[in-house]
Parts: C-alpha cells; sequence; structure tokens
C-alpha cells in the first residue's frame, strides 16, 4: 500500500508538470489579453497529432518536431489575434465572453477538421523510449512521463525569464498590470498583446506533445483536457506562470493519489467536482495574492 | 512646440471639450487651472492619444498628432505622467523606470537617465528593490516622474502630481519640475494647488465647463481679483 501510493504521487507529480504546461499558455491568455480561448487544448491536440504523424510518417521524434511547431503555432496564435480577436475586441463589451463563444466556435472546426483529417479512432505515441523506465529507489518513473515532466519545466522556465529579464517580457507584464501607463511609456499594447497571444498558442504546443507522451488521444479529447485546464488555472490564479505550475503539480499529486482509492472511470468525476466546489468558495483561485 | 486648436472631445455622446485653444512654447512652464470636472484631465489625455478628438487639431514640432495612437505620440517625445500615475504596482522601482525607456531611442540612454533621475530623486534609489505598489504616495508619484523622465520628454504634461500629498511633498515636487524647467524642459502642469503652480509658470490657461475662459502670463492671473477669489480663495 505504501510501496503503491509513493508510486502514484510520483507518476502524479510528473502528470502534473504536463498538465501545468498544457494550462499556462491558457492560463496567460485569459489574465494577460483577455482571451478565454476554450480551443486551446484544441491547439494542443493538433500538436499531438502532427507529432504523431511526423512520427509515423517521417521517423522523427515528437520532440525534435517540437522546434519546428513552436515557431508554427506562434504565428498561427498571431494570425488568429490579429484578424479575429482584435476585430471581435472593437466590437464585444465582455471580451472574456465574445471570445469564449468565438473560440467554442473555432474548437468545433478544429475537432471537425482533424476528425476528417485522423479519424476518430484514438492514437497511442509509440516512441523509441515509450517503454524505458527508470528505478528511483522503490519506485519505478517511466521514461515519457520524465520527458513530459523535462518539457513543463523547460517551457515554464523559459516563460518565466522571458518575464522577469527581458525588455519584451516586461512590456507584457506592465501591460496587464496596467494597461494606460504602459501605453504611456510607449508600449504598442496592440503588438505586445497579439505576441502574447502568439506565445500563449506556442506553448499550446508543448503542452499537447506532453500529454501525448502519456495518454492515448482523438479530436475530442481536448474538452476532456480542458477541464484539466479550467482546473489549473483557476487553482492557480488566472494569469499566473508559478501559479499554474504549482496548480499542475497539485492537480496532478491528486490525480496520483485518487488513483490508489478510487476507480480509474471516477477521475474526471471528481476532478470536476473539485472545479465546482473550488469555484464556490474561492473563485479568484487558492494561490492568487 | 505644442498648438491645441479648436479642439473638441466627448466621451460616447457626451462632450466635455468645446473649442479649446492652447498653446505652449519651448522652455516654458505652462499651468492649467480650473475646478473639478472642468476638462483639465481630457484635455491631457487627447493630447497624449488616449483619447480621440471630435474635431481640431493638435500640433507637435509641426507634425500633426491628434489621433495617433500613444506610443506614436510617446515616441515623439510628448510624456504624459497621468492622474493617478497608473504605475507597475508589482513590479520593481527599477523596473517601472526602466519601462519608462521601452523606446529604441530612450533604451539606448537608460543609463545615463537612471543616473539622473536618482540624483532627482535619491529617495528612489534606496527604495528600487520594492516593488511600486508598496510605495507611500510621494514616492509613488517621483516614480511617475521618474518614469516619464526615462522616456525622454520633450514636453513633460503632469496631471496632479501633488494630489493628495502633503505640502512639504507638494513643495519638493514643484522644486524638481522647475529645476527640470531651469535645464531646459518644456512643461505642461494641471494642479489643484494653483497658488504654487502659478508660482512656477510662465504663462497659465484657466479652463471652465470645458472652455478655456481665460489665459495670459502667470504674474497676471495671480493678482486678478476673479481668479484670486475662484481659485485661490483670498
Ligand atoms: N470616462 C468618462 N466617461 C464619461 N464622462 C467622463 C469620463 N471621465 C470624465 N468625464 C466627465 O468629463 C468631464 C471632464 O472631466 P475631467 O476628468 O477631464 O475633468 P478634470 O478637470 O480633470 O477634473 P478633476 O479636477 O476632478 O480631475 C467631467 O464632467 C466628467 O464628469
Ligand atoms: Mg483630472
Amino acid at each position: 500500500m505504501l510501496y503503491e501510493l509513493a508510486q502514484s504521487l510520483t507518476s502524479g507529480l510528473l502528470i502534473g508538470g504536463a498538465l501545468a504546461v498544457l494550462s499556462v499558455g491558457f492560463s496567460m491568455a485569459w489574465g494577460i489579453t483577455h482571451v478565454l480561448n476554450v480551443a486551446h487544448c484544441a491547439f494542443a491536440v493538433l500538436a499531438a497529432y502532427l507529432g504523431y504523424w511526423a512520427l509515423n510518417r517521417w521517423g522523427i521524434d515528437p520532440l525534435l518536431a517540437l522546434p519546428i511547431m513552436l515557431p508554427a503555432f506562434f504565428l498561427l496564435g498571431v494570425a488568429m489575434h490579429t484578424l479575429l480577436i482584435r476585430a471581435t475586441a472593437r466590437r464585444a463589451h465582455d471580451l472574456g465572453l465574445a471570445t469564449m463563444v468565438l473560440t467554442f466556435g473555432l474548437g468545433v472546426v478544429m475537432e471537425n477538421g482533424m476528425l476528417l483529417a485522423w479519424t476518430p479512432d484514438p492514437r497511442v505515441l509509440k516512441t523509441a523510449y515509450s517503454a524505458l523506465t527508470l528505478r528511483v529507489g522503490p519506485v519505478i518513473v517511466q521514461a515519457p512521463h520524465l520527458i513530459a515532466f523535462g518539457l513543463a519545466v523547460i517551457t515554464i522556465g523559459a516563460l518565466y525569464l522571458f518575464a522577469e529579464r527581458t525588455f519584451m517580457g516586461k512590456a507584457v507584464r506592465a501591460v496587464w498590470q496596467q494597461p494606460m501607463g504602459a501605453a504611456l511609456s510607449g508600449i504598442d499594447l496592440d503588438r505586445v498583446t497579439t505576441i502574447a497571444y502568439g506565445m500563449a498558442v506556442a506553448t499550446a504546443a508543448v503542452g499537447g506533445v506532453a500529454m501525448s507522451l502519456l495518454y492515448t488521444f482523438d479530436p475530442a479529447t481536448h474538452l476532456s483536457w480542458l477541464v484539466y485546464v479550467f482546473l489549473v488555472v483557476i487553482l492557480g490564479g488566472v494569469g499566473s506562470m508559478l501559479g499554474s505550475a504549482l496548480a499542475g503539480l497539485i492537480i496532478g499529486l491528486i490525480i496520483g493519489i485518487s488513483s490508489v482509492f478510487i476507480p480509474l472511470a471516477w477521475n474526471n468525476l471528481v476532478l470536476s467536482g473539485l472545479l465546482i466546489v473550488l469555484l464556490l468558495l474561492r473563485p479568484q483561485g487558492l494561490l492568487q495574492r | 512646440m505644442l498648438h491645441v486648436e479648436h479642439l473638441n472631445v466627448a466621451y460616447d455622446t457626451l462632450q466635455v471639450l468645446w473649442d479649446v485653444l492652447l498653446e505652449v512654447r519651448e522652455g516654458e512652464i505652462v499651468a492649467l487651472i480650473g475646478s473639478n470636472g472642468a476638462g483639465k484631465t481630457t484635455l491631457l489625455k487627447t493630447i497624449s492619444g488616449l483619447m480621440k478628438p471630435l474635431y481640431g487639431s493638435i500640433r507637435f514640432m509641426d507634425e500633426t498628432i491628434a489621433g495617433l495612437p500613444p506610443h506614436d505620440i510617446c515616441q515623439r517625445g510628448v510624456i504624459h505622467v497621468p492622474e493617478g500615475r497608473a504605475l507597475f504596482p508589482r513590479m520593481r522601482v527599477i523596473e517601472n523606470l526602466e519601462l519608462g525607456a521601452y523606446l529604441p531611442a530612450a533604451r539606448a540612454q537608460r543609463h545615463h537617465m537612471l543616473e539622473r533621475v536618482y540624483r532627482l530623486f535619491p529617495r528612489l534609489k534606496e527604495r528600487w528593490r520594492q516593488d511600486a505598489g508598496t510605495l507611500s504616495g510621494g514616492e509613488q508619484q517621483m516614480v511617475a516622474i521618474g518614469r516619464a523622465l526615462m522616456a525622454q520628454p520633450k514636453l513633460l504634461m503632469l496631471d496632479e502630481p501633488s494630489l493628495g500629498l502633503a505640502p512639504v511633498l507638494t513643495e519638493a515636487i514643484m522644486d524638481v519640475l522647475a529645476q527640470l524647467n531651469a535645464e531646459g524642459m518644456t512643461i505642461l502642469l494641471v494642479s489643484q494647488e494653483v497658488q504654487q503652480a502659478l508660482d512656477i509658470a510662465h504663462r497659465a490657461y484657466v479652463i471652465e465647463n470645458g472652455r478655456i475662459v481665460r489665459s495670459g502670463p502667470a504674474d497676471e492671473l495671480r493678482a486678478d481679483d476673479a481668479i484670486r477669489s475662484a481659485y485661490l480663495g483670498l
């Protein structure tokens, strides 16, 4: 029992990393650009398919495909923000609500596109390291889990350094904290917001590849991932990168522990219940200062 | 340097500025005074591009700037210290200052300018690591002015920089403005501290209900009976 718990906690923690990187961009987009992108996980599933495709078509590992996917998804985000979201922002009073409706439609379109391209059959990513394991004391760590976690650490770490150390990163935080002050300091709000949004969509590609290392996926999977993402972002506080990281790990641990005590099928039920309780008790997020 | 002519501005359907005429010449301190709700903030916001005029022209150094976005106007050297300061509260003092020098031209000079800001406000050098939101009102105003200076203004516009500050601090801020002006900075100052503003200003405009009702040399307005009873409480 104790051994089983240690095992579940370890894999839960690693899964938590994947959830964190899946969520961090959603949180950024919502907090900084006020876009509630419910198609975020559709982008992630698209990246999962592209990684799968790269591997099975050309024998390129999804991890190696990521450096190409990142700029592509960034540009996709930039285009989406420039063409769709800015136009919506000019007309809408409540940008969050308007973009939620807009991106819900986009998510449906993307899901159907992926159904046409890749059928509804669930896919399992089988990489060269899928079956590799690592023994740490009594605990067995699966290589894909470790890699997904590593992707999360690198991505969130890089985002954090960008925000804290670079002029552009500071401009993004400035726009978030005080748009008028930012505009008066010479920051082009449209440009900075679009860049932040592009980065948010780019992280969805990392999140999708990380998740595909851990779970099977099909075009409809994005909705169940979205439940995780909402949970992480509400818990971590909208817009907070470190909040997403911490909340991802917490949710991962909860998934790990609950897998010991309750049947797997109930997992989503427990998490959705948790989301509702969280919204009732602390709608501003647990970790928000 | 700055020419505002026939400026009309509205919030949706509520017009608040009517046919405003105002000029700031190079090297001047110009004070803009008027009671609550007269339209002072709206005028500065329109000059800095936060609001679009209904009608009228704004020219800065012989170029039309009316209707341009704020970052563009900022790049031309018109820097606005807004009412309420609009600092970045969860960023350090130093980060607030550096962001003032966001545009490339200012960024290249930022170390030099930072020295100058620290010389004007030694307090900020002591507090450089602190989040701006944790500072006192007076210190926050120093950050706001410092951030504006980092942008290397040709025209510095300040909206009630002494609002809510103790008299000593108000005086200190006015001294800094006078000193900046002595070094060549052109300033447009909105202030409730009419006496002190007129003391450092060369010329002044009086705005009432969205219209400029008086203008002239600061001494002349200070000696005017109507101004004395309406704004100086004498
Ligand atoms: N966001 C807004 N929407 C609608 N009306 C506004 C808005 N802001 C200001 N007003 C109105 O515009 C008029 C001018 O306001 P403004 O803030 O420019 O005055 P002010 O001279 O700066 O006043 P104060 O001394 O109080 O700062 C006022 O009648 C005010 O009620
Ligand atoms: Mg005002």
